[in-house]
């Protein structure tokens, strides 16, 4: 079995009552969950990518046997959510928010003692986990292992979070919004902490976000999801080659005294059949050529060996590709306000 | 359900109460303290309506008011507290945040709301009854105190077990029901009131009366006040409200286990989780 996760045509209604006068309320249905479809391969950091409303924590409570469909299907390592709850509980660690979820009045250990046992834990195998756990989370270091939990910072918070969701040394780890409100060094930690997690120990993150350079920095593949729909899936780099019209090139040369720079940008645009132009920067001539994206390796190697051939020493070649912010923003039609 | 998994629930619970009470003595003491404050309360109350002699003449009996409360004390707040405990419990973990993490635990949530509470229970019941056992040994001698303690740890052991499945259905009607909070606000004393704690069910209109049965509530206040009244050991009357509390046991363990996974699957097609 190559994926971990299976999502097919998963659908979800909530009911909510608006108030329309003091005694009437009106019924309204809200579609978070259009029927969407999506793979987690095993060993492989997954993303969610979605503005708020978009149904990615609605996904996760789904996976993570929290919440029922109304269609539809998703399973873990092969167990139904609905059909086999207590197997997928076995297989997965679950955090839906960094900042609540533990008792204000235990410490972290004395926290992660307690969900440990409560998920089936004890004894000496207990003890040796928690132990690792605040370990390899950092919490020791810190110096926080034994402070209250109401003691503590988001970032503290955020890493017992993480812990609490590894105490059974899961295969799956279903983190919703794993970062959010995070200063830059713990959001930085928990990221190559996830990174590590899959690449090294196997196991397999479905990660919700809406940090668009998270997606892009931890996620082997992510799903742009709006609407309750996924608008487009595949690694960050096949989603900004599938958005980008064209990529620009920008190359900076020290040309020799003699090269004609006219006659250079003529010579480029005729070879390579893209649009050229040329401005003066401190460091030497910064080269700017548009082309499409299926053949930036292509031009680039033949601009670089035509440059040479022409006198021009070449310092830097630079891809100025789209952002998966230019992806999210092109796909979903969103502009902000 | 496997025995290693009961015991690692059960021992969870204990855990919890032993960090909550190391991290934070001041409930601790509140708790030793509390029984004597509502002892003082109701006994305070009582001297105001008349002296421990009328007190006698009214209800007919040789006993003393404070060992009449005593024992009514104990079991009234035990079968509270049960009803609290375990229905608060869904409430507590919600406003935690730890309500998700509590059920993607591997086990039903009805077995974690009761048996994780369990420990709580006999732990907070047997303090207070034993807190109250020198009082009673002073009001009453050794061996009627020593009997009447125990007398009453049986009542609120035997007590707790319907009040248990009934607390967890009353969970799963917080589940289920998104504004708990005023659920709690008019549930609790409803059932009060229709359990003969306020007002006689004897006097109660019949519907009432018959509402009142099938609560097991009723039968604890009922067990509550043969205990307190008895002068000498008079175990006949105490048996039969217990054998009827065991059956209601039985039936309301079975009704929460099987209506429990209800009220968890509409929280959950309802996303209240």
């Amino acid at each position: 079995m190559d994926n971990a996760i299976e999502v097919r045509n998963l659908v979800k209604r909530y009911i909510t009552y608006e108030r329309k006068g003091f005694l009437t309320k009106v019924k309204r249905i809200v579609e978070a969950l259009k029927g969407i479809d999506f793979d987690v391969k095993r060993g492989e950091v997954f993303g969610l990518l979605g503005p708020n409303g978009a149904g990615k924590t609605t996904t996760v409570k789904i996976v993570s046997t929290l919440l029922l469909p109304d269609g539809g299907y998703a399973k873990v390592l092969g167990y139904d959510v609905v059909e086999e709850p207590c197997e997928v509980r076995k297989v997965i660690g679950v955090s839906l928010s960094v900042e609540k979820g533990f008792f204000w009045k235990l410490t972290g250990r004395e926290n992660l003692k307690y969900f440990g046992m409560l998920y089936g834990l004890d004894g000496e195998k207990l003890k040796k986990r928690v132990e690792y756990l605040l370990d390899k989370l950092g919490l020791k270091k810190l110096g926080v292992a034994d402070k209250l939990y109401e003691e503590y910072s988001l970032g503290m918070k955020a890493r017992l979070s993480l812990a609490r969701a590894l105490l059974l040394d899961p295969e799956v780890l279903i983190l919703d919004e794993p970062t959010l409100g995070l200063d830059p060094p713990s959001a930085r930690a928990l990221r190559e902490f996830l990174v590590k997690l899959a690449h090294e120990f196997d196991k397999t993150v479905l990660v919700t976000t809406h940090n668009m350079f998270e997606a892009e920095m931890i996620c082997d593949r992510v799903a742009i999801i709006d609407e309750g729909r996924i608008l487009s899936i595949g690694s960050p780099k096949e989603l900004k080659l599938k958005v980008a019209d064209n990529i620009a090139l920008e190359i900076l040369i020290l040309p020799s005294p003699a090269t004609d720079l006219d006659r250079l940008v003529e010579v480029l645009r005729e070879e390579t059949e893209a649009t050229c132009s040329i401005v003066s920067d401190v460091n030497g001539y910064r080269l700017k050529l548009i082309v499409p994206p299926n053949r930036v390796e292509e031009l680039t190697s033949i601009s670089v060996r035509l440059l040479h051939k022409l006198g021009c020493s070449v310092r830097r070649v630079e891809v100025k590709e789209p952002t998966l912010e230019d992806v999210f923003i092109k796909v979903t039609g969103k502009k902000g306000f | 359900m496997k025995m290693g998994k009961i015991k690692t629930l059960l021992k969870s619970g204990v855990l919890l109460d032993l960090y909550f009470f190391k991290n934070n003595k001041g409930n601790f003491i509140a708790m030793l303290i509390w029984p004597y404050l509502m002892l003082g309360l109701v006994v305070g109350m009582g001297f105001l309506f008349g002296s421990p002699s009328t007190f006698k003449k009214n209800i007919g009996l040789n006993i003393d008011p404070i060992a009449y409360f005593i024992a009514s004390t104990v079991v009234m707040m035990a079968s509270i507290s049960v009803m609290w405990e375990v229905g608060g419990n869904v409430l507590f973990l919600r406003w935690l945040g730890a309500l998700p993490y509590v059920i993607v635990a591997p086990h039903r949530m009805s077995i974690i709301l009761v048996l994780s509470y369990v420990p709580r229970y006999l732990f907070y019941t047997f303090i207070q009854v034993v807190e109250f056992l020198p009082l009673l040994v002073l009001l009453e001698g050794v061996t009627a105190g020593i009997i009447k303690t125990l007398i009453m740890l049986l009542a609120v052991t035997v007590g707790m077990l319907p009040l248990l499945g009934f607390s967890a259905l009353f969970a799963s009607l917080l589940l289920i029901i998104k504004e708990e909070s005023n659920v709690l606000n008019w549930l609790n004393p409803i059932i009060l009131i229709f359990s003969g704690a306020l007002y006689p069910t004897s006097l109660m209109p019949y519907w009432m009366w018959l509402i009142s049965r099938v609560l097991p509530t009723t039968y604890t206040v009922e067990l509550a006040r043969t205990i307190a009244l008895i002068g000498s050991p008079e175990l006949a009357p105490i048996m039969f409200l217990i054998g009827i509390l065991m059956g209601l046991a039985v039936v309301y363990n079975i009704l929460s286990y099987m209506l429990i996974g209800a009220g968890e699957k509409s929280a959950m097609k309802r996303g209240i989780i």
